[in-house]
This record gives C-alpha cells, sequence and structure tokens, in this order.
C-alpha cells in the first residue's frame, strides 16, 4: 500500500488504530496515576474508545447493533461516573484525601 | 486531499492531543478540560461516521453532563496539597509502562493485519451506511433492544439512589466516628 | 378386621402410647400417664391373641401369617422387607410379651406412684414393648436385629432411670456395653449368614440348611451360629456375658420383671429356637450351648445362694433358669426351651413383681436380713409369692415342674445329651430349691427383723390384681405340656398340647430313640426328691435354726467367700480385660494419635498457612496493581490468540 494511500484514503483501520491508541492512553491514566478522579476520567477515555470503534464498525458493515452498543455504553458509563464519584465524596469526607493510596482497606 | 479526510486527520489530532493531555498533566481541573476536548473531538468523529444522534448524546452526556460532574466534584475538595501525580514504585510503573505499550503494539499490528478481510471482501464501501440513522436507531431501539432499554432504566434509578446514599454515609465501610 | 390391620396396631399401638408419654414427659401424674401406656399394652394384647385365635383356626402345617409392609433395604442381592410373622413360636412369644407386659405396667401405675419422672418411664416401658414386638415378629435377623438394639437401648435407659445415682447409671452403661459385645458377634454371624445363604429371612434359611451336620469347626454354619451364640449370651446374661444382669437390679423393679427377667433376656433363646434346624446342623456349637448353659445354671445358682439383696437372688436365678433353656437348645429340646421360657416369664414376673410389693411395703429397703416375718403383714403377696416359689423349685403340678423336668428328661434322654449335663441341671435344681426356700424363709417367715421405725403395708389393689393373674398363670401355666408318662396316669389322658403345637415348626433332634418311661420317671423322681429335701434343708437352716447358716459358711472358710464374692468374675475382667484395654488405648493415644496423626495433620497445616502467606503478599489492595494484573491477562491472553 503506497505511503499517499495512508494519508488520503481514510477507511475503518484508520478509525481502529486511533480508537486503539485513545484506548492505550486512557489504560496507561488507569494504571499509573494517583489521582482517584483523574483515574476515573481515564476509564471515561477507555469506554470512549470503545465507543469510536463501535460506531466505526456499525458505520463500515452497515449494521445498527453497534450504535445501540454504545447507546447502552453511555448509559452506563454515565452511572459508573456518578456512583465513582458519590464513592470519591464519601472517602474524601473519611480521609480528606483522594489519592488511590487510601483505597487500600481491600488488602486481603 | 478531500474536505472528509482533512477533517479525520483533525479530529484525529485533537483527539488524540486532548487525551494524553488527560493523563499526563498533574493538575486535574486541566484533566478535565482536556477530557471534554477529547469528548467533543469523540463526538465530531461520530458526525463523520453519520451516527448524528449517538454525536448529540455525547455531546451532551460527556462534554455536558460527565464532565460537569467532575468539575464540581473536583471544585468541592478544594485539594490544598497536590497529590503525587504518577506511581511511586519504578519497576511496578515500568511493568505498567511495558504492558501499555505491549498492548498498544499488538491492537495496532491486528488491525493493521485484519482490516484486509473488512475494507477488500465483507463490508465493500457500497454497505456503508449513508444519510441520517437516527430514524432506524429508533427502531432498533424500541423493537429488538426493547428489554434492555427497560433494564437500563432501571439501573439509573438504582444508580440515583445508591449516589445519594453513598454521599450521605460519612466515610464509606470503614467509618468509624 | 385384615391380618395388615392387626398387625399395625399390634406393633405400632405401644409406639404410639411411647410418644404420647414422651412428648408430655415432665408431666406428673402417675394414673394418667399409666392409664395410656397400660392402655396401648393391652390394646396390644387383644390384637395379639386375635391373631393367636385366627392362626389356630388354620390348619397345623400352615400356620402362618406373614404380613409384608414395604420393602426396607434392596441393594444388589440384599433385600430386606419389613415383614412380620406369626406362627407358632412367635405367637408363644408375643403372647407372653404382651400379656405379661400388661399386667407389669399395671403394676407400675401403683409401684411408680411417687416417682417425679413418671410419664418418662411409662414412655421408656412402651418403647421397649415396641422394640420387643420388632424383634419377636420380625421375620428376618436384620429387622429382629433393629428390636434386638432397641430393646438394649430401653434396658439402659431404664437400669439408669434414677441417674442421679452414680452407680446406677454406671450399671446402665454396663448393660450397655456388655450388650455391645454380644452385639457385634451377632453382627458377624448376621454376615457370616448372608454370605452363606445369601437371604436373612428366617423361612429362607430354615429352608436352605442342608440335611448333613456339618462336623468341623470352620464351618460356614458353625461359624454362624456360634457368632449368634455369643450374640444370645450378651443378650440372655450367659457366661462370660452375664455380669450385667444382677447389676442391672438397680433399675425399678417392674423393669426387672418385665424386660431382666420375663421379656428381653429370653431374646437369645428365642433367636435360637427360631433359628433351630440352622443350630441343629452345627452339633459343635450344640454341644458348647449346652455346655455353657448348665455351667451358668450351676454357677448362678450358687452365688444366688449367698446373696443378700432380694433382687440380686432373683437376679441370679434369673441367670440360672436361662441356663436351663439354653442347656435345653443344646440338646436340641427346642419346644422344651419355649416352654420353660413361658413358664418362667410366669413365676419369675411373678417373684420380681412380689419383690417389689416387698420392697414397697419396706419403703425401698432391699436387704433380707432386715425383712422375716413379713408374713404378717402382706398376706397376699406371700400368698403369690408361695406360688412362684413352688413353681420355681419344680413342685408338681406347679409350672416351673413340667418345664424344668422336661428340660432335664431331654438333658439325659436326647442323643445330643449326656448324663453330665443332667447331673449340673440337677444340681443346678437342688441350688434352686435351696436359695429360693432360703428368700422365702428370710424375707416371710420367721422372726421380723424389720426395724422399729418401717411400718410394712400390703400393696393397693392395682398391685396385687396382676400379683393374682401371675400366680393362677404360675400354676396352671405347665399343664400345657404334659409329658405323656404322666398323662397316661392321669384321668381323660391329656395330650401334650404344646408339643403338637410346635411340631410343625420345631425339628427334633436325628435318631431320638423311644424314651424308657421307668427311666423317665425315676429321673423325675430324683431331681423332685432331691429339690425337696434341699428346700427342707433350707427351712431348717433359716427359720429353725437361724445360727446355722453362719457356722455351715465359717466351716467353707475360702469357699464361701469365693462364692459370695461371685467368683471375682467382675474383678477379672476388670484386671485382665478392661485395664489392658484402657492402658493400650492410653499408649496408641499417645503414641499414634498425638504424636503421629496429630503431628501430621499439623505439617500439612502449617505448609498451607506458609503458602497462604506468600499468595497474600500478591493480595495487598493496591487497586493499581489488580489492574496491572488484568493488564498482564489481557497481554497474555492476545499473544497467545495471535501466536496460534
Amino acid at each position: 500500500m503506497p505511503s499517499s494511500d495512508l494519508f488520503l484514503e481514510v477507511g475503518l483501520s484508520h478509525y481502529l488504530v486511533l480508537s486503539a491508541i485513545l484506548f492505550v492512553a486512557g489504560m496507561a491514566g488507569v494504571l499509573l496515576r494517583r489521582n482517584a478522579i483523574v483515574i476515573l476520567m481515564s476509564v471515561e477515555l477507555m469506554l470512549n474508545a470503545v465507543n469510536l470503534s463501535f460506531v466505526a464498525f456499525s458505520h463500515y458493515m452497515g449494521q445498527m447493533d453497534g450504535q445501540i452498543m454504545v447507546f447502552f455504553v453511555m448509559t452506563i458509563a454515565a452511572a459508573e461516573v456518578s456512583v465513582g464519584l458519590a464513592i470519591l465524596v464519601s472517602i474524601f469526607k473519611r480521609y480528606k484525601e483522594v489519592n488511590i493510596r487510601f483505597f487500600e482497606h481491600l488488602k486481603g | 486531499m478531500t474536505a472528509d479526510v482533512f477533517l479525520f486527520w483533525f479530529l484525529a489530532i485533537v483527539t488524540l492531543a486532548g487525551g494524553l493531555t488527560t493523563i499526563m498533566i498533574t493538575n486535574p481541573i486541566y484533566s478535565a478540560l482536556s477530557l471534554a476536548f477529547t469528548m467533543v473531538g469523540v463526538s465530531a468523529l461520530f458526525v463523520t461516521l453519520n451516527a448524528y444522534f449517538l454525536a448529540g448524546v455525547q455531546l451532551i452526556v460527556y462534554a455536558g453532563a460527565v464532565t460537569v460532574l467532575f468539575v464540581m466534584v473536583l471544585m468541592m475538595f478544594d485539594l490544598k496539597h497536590e497529590v503525587t501525580a504518577f506511581t511511586r514504585g519504578k519497576i511496578s510503573g515500568m511493568v505498567k509502562s511495558g504492558i501499555v505499550a505491549v498492548l498498544a503494539g499488538i491492537l495496532v499490528g491486528s488491525i493493521s493485519l485484519t482490516t484486509d478481510i473488512f475494507s477488500k471482501s465483507g463490508a465493500a464501501p457500497e454497505a456503508v451506511i449513508g444519510g441520517d440513522t437516527t430514524k432506524e436507531l429508533g427502531k432498533v431501539l424500541f423493537s429488538k433492544y426493547i428489554f434492555g432499554f427497560e433494564a437500563l432504566g432501571i439501573l439509573l434509578l438504582m444508580v440515583a439512589i445508591g449516589a445519594v446514599a453513598l454521599a450521605r454515609s460519612k466515610g464509606g465501610t470503614h467509618a468509624k466516628q | 378386621m385384615s391380618h395388615q390391620t392387626l398387625m399395625a396396631i399390634l406393633i405400632l399401638s405401644p409406639l404410639v402410647g411411647f410418644l404420647i408419654n414422651g412428648f408430655r414427659y415432665k408431666k406428673h401424674s402417675a394414673e394418667l400417664s399409666g392409664s395410656i401406656a397400660t392402655g396401648a399394652a393391652v390394646i396390644s394384647f387383644i390384637a395379639a391373641l386375635l391373631m393367636v385365635i385366627d392362626l389356630i383356626g388354620l390348619p397345623p402345617e400352615e400356620r402362618k401369617i406373614i404380613v409384608h409392609f414395604f420393602d426396607w433395604i434392596a441393594v444388589d442381592r440384599l433385600k430386606i422387607s419389613a415383614g412380620f410373622t406369626i406362627d407358632q413360636i412367635s405367637a408363644i412369644m408375643v403372647l407372653v410379651v404382651t400379656g405379661v407386659g400388661s399386667l407389669i405396667h399395671l403394676f407400675s401405675i401403683g409401684y411408680m406412684h411417687h416417682d417425679k419422672g413418671v410419664a418418662k418411664y411409662f414412655a421408656y416401658l412402651n418403647l421397649f414393648l415396641f422394640n420387643m414386638l420388632l424383634l419377636v415378629l420380625g421375620d428376618n435377623l436384620l429387622v429382629m436385629f433393629v428390636g434386638w438394639e432397641g430393646v438394649g437401648l430401653c434396658s439402659y435407659l431404664l437400669i439408669g432411670f434414677w441417674f442421679t445415682d452414680k452407680e446406677k447409671a454406671a450399671a446402665g452403661m454396663k448393660a450397655f456395653v456388655t450388650n455391645r459385645i454380644g452385639d457385634a458377634a451377632f453382627l458377624l454371624g448376621m454376615f457370616v449368614l448372608f454370605l452363606t445363604f445369601g437371604t436373612l429371612n428366617f423361612q429362607e434359611i430354615n429352608h436352605m440348611v442342608p440335611t448333613t451336620s456339618e462336623l468341623t469347626w470352620l464351618a460356614p454354619i458353625t461359624l454362624a451360629t456360634l457368632f449368634l451364640f455369643i450374640g444370645a449370651t450378651g443378650k440372655s446374661a450367659q457366661i462370660p456375658l452375664y455380669v450385667w444382669l444382677p447389676d442391672a437390679m438397680a433399675g425399678p423393679t417392674p423393669v426387672s420383671a418385665l424386660i431382666h427377667a420375663a421379656t428381653m433376656v429370653t431374646a437369645g433363646v428365642y433367636m435360637i429356637i427360631r433359628l433351630n434346624p440352622l443350630f441343629l446342623a452345627a452339633p459343635n456349637t450344640m454341644a458348647i450351648i449346652a455346655g455353657i448353659g448348665g455351667l451358668t445354671a450351676v454357677m448362678a445358682a450358687s452365688i444366688g445362694m449367698t446373696q443378700w439383696d432380694i433382687k440380686k437372688v432373683l437376679a441370679y436365678s434369673t441367670v440360672s433358669q436361662l441356663g436351663y433353656m439354653f442347656l435345653a437348645c443344646g440338646v436340641g429340646a427346642f419346644g422344651a426351651a419355649l416352654f420353660h421360657l413361658m413358664t418362667h416369664a410366669f413365676f419369675k414376673a411373678l417373684m420380681f413383681l412380689g419383690s417389689g410389693s416387698v420392697i414397697h411395703a419396706m419403703h425401698e429397703e432391699q436387704d433380707i436380713r432386715k425383712m422375716g416375718g413379713l408374713r404378717k403383714y402382706l398376706p397376699y403377696t406371700h400368698l403369690t409369692f408361695l406360688i412362684g416359689w413352688l413353681a420355681i423349685i419344680g413342685v408338681p403340678p406347679f409350672a416351673g415342674f413340667f418345664s424344668k423336668d422336661e428340660i432335664l428328661w431331654q438333658a439325659f434322654h436326647s442323643p445330643r445329651g449326656h448324663w453330665a449335663l443332667w447331673a449340673m441341671g440337677a444340681l443346678g435344681a437342688v441350688m434352686t430349691a435351696f436359695y429360693m426356700t432360703r428368700l422365702m424363709a428370710l424375707t416371710f417367715w420367721g422372726k421380723s427383723r424389720v426395724p422399729k421405725e418401717t411400718h410394712p403395708h400390703e400393696s393397693p389393689w392395682i398391685m396385687l390384681l396382676p400379683l393374682i393373674v401371675l400366680a393362677i398363670l404360675s400354676a396352671v401355666g405347665g399343664w400345657v405340656g404334659i409329658p405323656h408318662v404322666i398323662s397316661e396316669i392321669l384321668p381323660g389322658q391329656p395330650g401334650n398340647l404344646l408339643e403338637t403345637w410346635l411340631e410343625p415348626v420345631i425339628k427334633s433332634v436325628p435318631g431320638v430313640a423311644e424314651g424308657d418311661p421307668t427311666q423317665e420317671w425315676s429321673l423325675m423322681g430324683v431331681s423332685v426328691t432331691l429339690a425337696v429335701i434341699s428346700a427342707l434343708l433350707a427351712y431348717h437352716f433359716y427359720v429353725r435354726d437361724p445360727s446355722k447358716p453362719k457356722k455351715v459358711a465359717e466351716s467353707l472358710g475360702k469357699f464361701y467367700e469365693l462364692v459370695y464374692n461371685k467368683y471375682f468374675v467382675d474383678e477379672a475382667y476388670f484386671g485382665w480385660i478392661i485395664n489392658p484395654l484402657v492402658s493400650l488405648s492410653k499408649g496408641i493415644w499417645y503414641y499414634i494419635d498425638v504424636n503421629f496423626i496429630d503431628k501430621t495433620t499439623y505439617v500439612v497445616a502449617d505448609l498451607v498457612r506458609g503458602g497462604g502467606q506468600f499468595v497474600r503478599g500478591v493480595q495487598n489492595g493496591n487497586i493499581q496493581q489488580y489492574a496491572m494484573y488484568i493488564g498482564l491477562g489481557v497481554v497474555a491472553t492476545m499473544t497467545y490468540v495471535l501466536m496460534r
């Protein structure tokens, strides 16, 4: 595939690669950041990346099911954010901290 | 270079920059801001893929509600001292970065290896959905996926109650006050 | 009513009584609890009577009512049905059990009047009756074994009924443990039988027994019968497992009468009679049974001559009489054994209840040295006891005479018999006459040695009624089995009813010769004369010349000591069996259990704990690390998928 094609003909793989990079960036955020709020944001980033690939597949394969899935993911993501933030608020009330270090009560 | 192609590249750059900034920058407020940028970029990408309804929802739910929620919580916390931005452990940090890099490589590699199947054989560009898909989306959502839709409604109700209950409690299950 | 219904009523009525009294076990009313229990027993008796009347209506060869309720166990070849049979043997047993049982229930109402646990007592008594019926009626060995264990349990519960007294509780435990040894042998016998015949049903086993006798010791039938006999020695108190019965007198006296004289202890004899074709096929076992029976009869009687506790005397007398029954079984006179079982149930229940009446009158005093001259205070008890006494020492025409004489004659005459067996039996009879007369003399006759503060009083009618009924039975009960030599000289020549009745189910010893009437008469005369002389001697010793027994005892010296202390059998068991077993168990506990098994488990536990400590480090609560593991997993999975 000549290089001009890569830039001039945008197809499914372009969207997928973009989605993959966004997803991996979000994952890096989840793994490496210490601020719990930022971790939540990174999770959102990962979800968005997945949404993007869903819509791209839906578009290029001519099926609506991908978009429905995005719709569901969005709803659940919104729910997840609200609950996650509520948990954060209650933890913050207790420790005055949002460092992920304070979540280590799950220790076995 | 057509307008479509230009638009894709422009949006890709904006989205990527936003995403990377979100995870790199130390100040959480800026993180939230760049997250909003990313959301808007993704929304625009949805438009280029003819998913107008989802683009709108994306704008309202993510760029609007979720970002506002984040910012509000950040404001409420009023962080006086800066949280250490990244994990301290060197080895685990390196392992984590390694995992991320390998995963990125695997994903991009596997996409470039497999897209030929999509572009060449199965779904030719003729199958691409054109025009507004909102009406069709509505039909499928309220027929085939009606059960999931209703379940989502219940889920949202429960989440609303749960979030209120959680936020009211003083310090979670370990509260001793 | 169909036989099925009747049989269900017969068996379940005591169980219902047990449940009712069991649920109201805290109630104190002896009248109510006793009426319920006695009612249950009487209903059972009536049902049994109706069934036996039906049985008599059948032609002699078909006299067998089999009721099959359901299949209890069906595994491969092992097929056990919950079936019950009434035939000629169990008919007699079931009438004795329910009839004497009902009378003793009635007696208990008066005897246990002041006891606080009276409802519990009657509940146990009914449970005993239920289990005894299972034992007697079951048509296979396993159902019998259920009853066998059940009566053992009830015996334990009732011996230790006043369990706050440590000694009485210990007596209960002794009975239970001793019986357990026998039960283990019984089980082994069942296993061998099942291996040999592939069934546990009585009819089938008795049909399958080969006609030729086994002459070796290790042949299956000999082995099985030996094991079963060991089981019988446990339940029926024979050497070497008789030691529990004298101690069992710790229970309430009606219990001693019902369980430890009339019914439960005869279970071993009953079992042997039930399987008589099987035992006949094993002459070696038969010889052992006869020997053990004779030996027990003599030994227990000799101990009985020296005891001072009224119930202990009767207990040793029971052991001795059971010895007679085994002697009869051993020489192949199963009919005589069943006959003696029946008459013994009458007169021994009578004597136990009489002693209960005496004990009741004496305010729980059991030492016969503190009695004497009670005839004045307890006329009716004395009269009934007198009949029991005449019956047991074998004075014609009372019940004991016929059955005991039949046994002695068979011991001499049967091909499996021997003159030595007859001699043991006769010696036992002489000693029986002596100790029974001694008991009578010390309790009822002579001068009163009753302490001044006790005022003996005659028992209420509810206790006297059973005594009178049993006295009548003891007097006339023997007439169903009048031997031919006597019936020939009687007007109307009454036949031997019992023998005719039992004929279809009891196999006779092969090669039995026609009896010589002169011989039979002379043997009968010898044993009766000896018994009467012995009784007169005892009368002389204990009424005319009370100082004499002491002198005789002193002149015997060490031998008297030996007999008085029951031949030190209990001490020997402790010294040679129980204590070594206990120390062996302690050794095994310390060296094997503590030092080996426990330590092994500790090592395993430490290994697991160490492994757990190590793995625990992974789960450190750091969520990001958990996420990292997820990432690692994803990478690994995708690598695997791509590489494939």
